[in-house]
């Protein structure tokens, strides 16, 4: 009992190009940062472990290509990938810097993007977490989105949970991955009882289908 | 270990698949034992490569007791879509699943950086095992992987990406079900990486077959929201490869059903994970059994060699028990048939005879009570379950009885105590335990000429062995150079191959015989031509002989330096041998089949 099986979360992350998405994840995954700047061309893809409330879990993460909506030239074929990345996803993580206000501005953007390729049953209530990166530039001087703001957008979009983040220097990387994790155990649904049919051959079955290919 | 905590869940595991009415029931350790570690995949592009979204390289750890070890060094292992040279090589070894404890590749989450992967390790850990006898149980698969679940590394390891041939199911939307070698959770970002590529092909409404990099295949299987994909290094034909993946897919709905699919409609997050469950050992046999049993790609079954009268006897009373609504009575000796007998017009498809001797010879908990366990048999009907009763009469006799009635478990209980109690009376059984020792057609004993043969069958029959088994005595087969063949009734959909014999001494040499029929066959099958198609072939292995007409296949493999006359008039008196004895060979009458 002690141990209930893992969890498998598939998390997405979106956000302006050059915002840290990668940074957060090298941070979060490696311990590593490094300065140096270099796009992501492709999706990466990552995965970690993590114990929360004595549950295991497995984050697998997707960073998607910055693309789409605002970007143009030779981007296009990533364009159609969307909606298979998105499939299924158990929660999206939305970044943006601090420091740029208009990887803030976007930020309603990627949210709706998110919400019209993944389609998820229930919109209103998925589960989303911003992270406010590279709170550490200048020491914070540079900073032109205010905490109050970014809380104020949070909260008129369903109370989603925040995070003031630095890849860099590992600010708050730990917890905003483990309020996701926490966030899929609130929502964990209700396993449903798997019933396949049952063929039907003599009219005796309890599970009858329509589908049942006897031919007796 | 599932518990309680899962109770909603009507799992399907043969654990807890056992309703087992009369036993109560009995857990099945789930193979669950894993590690907490951090552990990281296919991250980042920031030391340096760009990256098509395709980075999620191969990766590859698992000291199972898998066959398909690649002895020798590895280099940065291929993209899968790009496609870089010799990476993967080496012989087939055959581990145990021994002394893997010292070997534990670096932690993954050293290794982090696509960069440092290609030499984060070397190989010198995986020896190579070139074993005499193969003979390595299903159980040991089933612990081996345990084992690789202890210390299981991620795609980025080194011992993962050295395995020769890696099966992974997973969902569309990228999460893993099932991998061959390692645990599934790790290899998420790698699962991701294989969706995605897919996906993007399917967009641009085409639909991904196979990727070739370098020596490695690539082969996909797209089953609405099931996702199979083969990536091997064994040139194994593509045709061959998709035909795994099929059968597969097939393994996995004889323990789910094809109503699996519903559940991804409702919702893509959904995880069939929990619902395979303790499942692990029927796939990795099953993979197992591609490398040995010919069935596999034959798709046909064999018969356990008996007498005529002996095979006669228990057909009758499997036949009683049918015409009760029993709906497929089945007696089989290991992978072989001793009889089956189908409730009119029912028909079993010898592919569901393989997944289901697979799911039962697999499960360690079918031979330790009787059960009764909800089955699905894909070619007879995808959606639904039928109900199975199963119980060993012996140590390798079984009897499955199914029903598509989920109350017939007394039914099917009072039936098996009628057959078996017959079968004993009849001295079924002691016949059975006899066949199993005296084994099947050895190619010293092809009659010189076949008149002399006829009358006398009942002393070597057979069929290829369903197991790594000792080689018979010495000497290097049969006449004309014959080492092996074997023989596919196309009409009864039965195959009965020859028993190993020197110079094929060792599991490797079977399996990679196997290989080669399993190429000729394909190519045998490519083209559509006349009913009457020959192919002579010989390479540095063998002399190869494939004769299909209407009627039958034959495959045989000779020594390399045979002569081909000579070859050729033997493969005639192979045929000749086989229907001087097919009333012991074969099934007749009681097969579904043969009306
Ligand atoms: N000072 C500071 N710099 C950061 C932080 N996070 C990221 N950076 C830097 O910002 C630049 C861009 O970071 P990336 O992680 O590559 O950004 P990204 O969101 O992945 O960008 P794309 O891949 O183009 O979408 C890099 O030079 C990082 O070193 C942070 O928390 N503090
Ligand atoms: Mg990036």
């Amino acid at each position: 009992m002690a141990s209930r099986r893992r969890m498998l979360l598939k998390v997405i992350i979106l956000g302006d190009s050059g915002v840290g998405k990668t940074s957060l994840m090298n941070q979060y995954v490696n311990k590593k940062f490094s300065n140096q700047y270099k796009a992501t061309i492709g999706a990466d893809f990552l995965t970690k472990e993590i114990q929360v409330e004595d549950r295991l879990f497995t984050l697998q993460m997707l960073i998607l290509p910055f693309l789409q909506i605002w970007d143009t030239a030779g981007q296009e074929r990533f364009q159609s990938l969307g909606v298979a990345f998105y499939r299924g996803a158990d929660c999206c993580v939305l970044v943006y810097d601090v420091n740029v206000v208009k990887s803030f501005d976007n930020l309603n953007n990627w949210r709706e993007e998110f919400l019209i390729q993944a389609s998820p049953s229930d919109p209103e209530n998925f589960p989303f977490v911003v992270l406010g990166n590279k709170i550490d530039v200048d020491g914070g001087n540079s900073r032109v989105v205010s905490e109050k703001k970014a809380k104020a957008w949070c909260a008129s979009k369903g109370n989603i949970p925040y995070f003031e983040t630095s890849a860099k220097e590992g600010i708050n990387v730990e917890a905003a991955f483990e309020c996701i994790a926490k966030n899929a155990l609130k929502n964990e649904p209700e396993e449903e009882i798997y019933l396949p049919d049952t063929v039907d051959m003599a009219g005796s079955s309890r599970l009858q289908s329509s589908s049942s290919g006897c031919e007796c | 270990m599932d518990s309680a905590s899962d109770a909603p869940i009507k799992s399907l595991r043969p654990a807890d698949r056992e309703p087992n009415i009369a036993a109560g029931l009995q857990q099945v350790s789930a193979t669950e034992a894993r590690l907490s570690s951090v552990t990281l995949k296919d991250s980042s592009s920031r030391d340096g490569e760009d990256r098509v979204p395709s980075n999620g390289s191969l990766p590859a750890d698992f000291y199972d007791a898998g066959e398909e070890i690649e002895a020798e060094d590895e280099e940065a292992p291929p993209s899968v879509a790009a496609a870089p040279e010799g990476s993967f090589e080496g012989d087939i070894a055959w581990r145990d699943g021994q002394g893997m404890d010292g070997e534990a590749p670096p932690s993954p989450s050293s290794s982090g950086y696509a960069g440092e992967r290609g030499s984060s390790g070397d190989s010198s850990g995986i020896v190579e095992e070139s074993d005499g006898s193969g003979g390595v149980s299903q159980v040991d698969w089933d612990k081996g992987k345990q084992r690789l679940h202890e210390n299981m590394q991620d795609d980025a390891s080194v011992s993962w990406r050295k395995r020769k041939k890696h099966f992974i199911i997973l969902s569309h939307s990228g999460k893993p079900i099932y991998s061959r070698y390692g645990d599934e959770h790790k290899l998420a970002g790698f699962a991701a990486t294989l969706q995605a590529i897919i996906s993007f092909v399917e967009n641009g409404r085409d639909r991904l077959k196979c990727v070739r990099a370098g020596k490695h295949q690539v082969v996909f299987l797209v089953k609405g929201p099931i996702y199979l994909v083969c990536i091997c290094c064994t040139e194994e034909p593509y045709e061959s490869l998709r035909e795994q993946l099929e059968l597969l897919y097939g393994q996995m709905l004889l323990i789910l059903t094809k109503s699996i699919d519903r559940c991804f409609e409702k919702n893509p997050k959904f995880d069939m994970t929990p619902l395979l469950g303790g499942t692990e050992a029927v796939f990795s046999s099953l993979i197992h059994s591609f490398g040995w049993n010919p069935a596999t790609f034959l798709h046909a079954y064999t018969c356990l060699p008996l007498a005529y009268s002996t095979r006669q006897a228990a057909g009758a009373i499997l036949q009683d028990v049918a015409d009760s609504g029993v709906l497929f009575a089945i007696l089989m000796c290991k992978h072989k048939v001793i009889s089956l007998v189908g409730a009119q017009k029912a028909t079993l498809h010898p592919d569901d005879m393989l997944l289901l001797a697979n799911f039962i010879l697999s499960s360690e908990s079918f031979r330790t009570s009787e059960s009764f366990s909800p089955i699905c048999l894909p070619r007879y009907n995808p959606m639904a379950f039928l109900y199975a009763y199963v119980q060993y009469l012996d140590v390798d006799t079984y009897l499955t009885l199914l029903s598509t009635n989920s109350d017939a478990f007394y039914h099917l209980k009072d039936c098996r105590i009628r057959i078996e109690s017959v079968l004993v009376k009849s001295n079924v059984l002691n016949e059975v335990q006899r066949s199993i020792m005296e084994g099947g057609m050895h190619v010293e004993d092809l009659p010189v000429d076949s008149s002399l043969r006829s009358g006398s069958a009942s002393n070597h029959l057979g069929m290829g062995r369903s197991e790594p088994v000792l080689v018979p005595q010495s000497g290097s087969g049969g006449p004309a150079g014959l080492w092996h063949f074997i023989y596919r009734s196309i009409n009864l959909d039965q195959y009965v191959s020859s028993e190993f014999s020197s110079p094929l001494n060792n599991f490797s040499q079977h399996k990679r015989l196997y290989r080669a029929y399993q190429r000729l066959y394909a190519s045998m099958h490519d083209q559509q031509t006349g009913p009457h198609k020959t192919q002579y072939k010989r390479d540095e292995d063998y002399v190869l002989f494939c004769w299909i007409t209407q009627d039958f296949e034959l495959y045989a493999a000779f020594d390399p330096l045979a002569d081909k006359a000579q070859a050729i008039k033997t493969c005639n008196r192979v045929c000749q041998w086989v229907r001087d004895l097919e009333n012991e060979i074969f099934l007749f009458g009681g097969s579904p089949f043969s009306w």
